[in-house]
């Protein structure tokens, strides 16, 4: 079985689908990116276009639940946009990051990639995230063949879940 | 003497050619590209089997265990979502027909606006690989049933 990127995925499994989920219809969170600090100019690499009305959200968990499992699923909704694997550029798509536990990294620079900057480079459009009990925020944001977030960026609002022991 | 040669060379590579495209376009060669893990699942998160909905609502399309890749997108374990509408299941050995009753969504979308009129519907998922064609085994999801209020 080949294991999504990131420690904190456990794996791609089947579960049975989630019980009718209803998705926040997310306003784009326009959290500030931290300011470059003087001296440590980055090139602004190309940002692709994205229509002003694409938006992705977090189709469960929802903001504020209280997960009573340290291994749940997450599954991504896209509207307005399209999916796409990293590396294809392809208009109006991007493929997922999932951003866990951290603030928007810098909007034009390619997203980091670690355990708080979780790549869904395959096209994947849900995971299994696996995080230790504790209050844990959770936010997507798209990004482009390169990895740069698209201009507007394509991002979902920062939600706030709580996980608990079995 | 040269000139004709070049001719004939350049028939026998057009004629090559085009066999070579034949053979790649040929669904048992195609099939080993477009092989999805076992585990891969395609589903409806919304509507579910049973459900009642209004004349105009949202489909989300799911998938477990894979990718989501625009058509024309060659890459390993992924394919894009053709949505059957009171229709059984095409040819899973062809291209998945594009009409009314097989919406493609060969833009990588994973969610759609539909408007059905009032009564009984039929639904279901079927995954297609870049050239539409459905994988090796096909990924699809439960025939669902739903009804459109008036």
């Amino acid at each position: 079985m080949a294991l999504a990127p990131g420690r904190m995925i456990a794996a791609m499994l089947v579960l049975s689908p989630v019980p009718a989920l209803w998705a926040q219809t997310a306003m784009p969170d326009h959290a500030v990116a931290e300011p470059t600090q003087p001296g440590e100019q980055k090139a602004t690499p190309h940002r692709s276009p994205a229509p002003k009305n694409a938006y992705v959200y977090l189709g469960w968990p929802n903001d504020g639940e209280i997960i009573r499992s340290t291994r749940f699923r997450v599954w991504f909704g896209t509207r307005n946009f399209g999916v796409c694997p990293a590396g294809f550029d392809r208009p109006n798509t991007g493929h997922h990051h999932l951003l866990i536990d951290v603030p928007l990294p810098p909007l034009d620079q390619p997203i980091p990639h670690d355990k708080n900057h979780l790549h869904f480079g395959a096209g994947q459009t849900e995971t299994v995230l696996e995080l230790p009990p504790g209050k844990h925020t959770l936010q997507l944001l798209m990004g482009d063949a390169d990895h740069v977030p698209h201009d507007p960026p394509v991002l979902s609002r920062r939600i706030s879940v709580t996980v608990r022991a079995d | 003497m040269f000139v004709k040669l070049s001719r004939a060379m350049l028939s026998a590579c057009a004629i090559l050619t085009l066999a070579g495209t034949l053979a790649f376009s040929s669904p048992e060669v195609r099939a080993q590209h477009s092989s999805m893990p076992p585990n891969a699942r395609v589903y409806f998160i919304w509507p579910q089997d049973g459900q009642v909905v209004g004349s105009k609502f949202w489909v989300r399309m799911g998938l477990s265990g894979a990718g989501v890749a625009p058509a024309g997108v060659e890459y390993p374990n992924t394919g894009h979502h053709h949505l059957l509408i009171d229709t059984d299941l095409p040819s899973l050995t062809e291209a998945i027909p594009h009409d009314k009753n097989h919406l493609h969504f060969g833009a990588g979308q994973t969610e759609a606006q539909l408007e059905l009129p009032p009564g009984t519907h039929t639904l279901q998922l079927l995954l297609g690989d870049a050239a539409h064609f459905p994988h090796d085994p096909p990924l699809m999801s439960k025939k669902i049933t739903i009804t459109v209020r008036s």
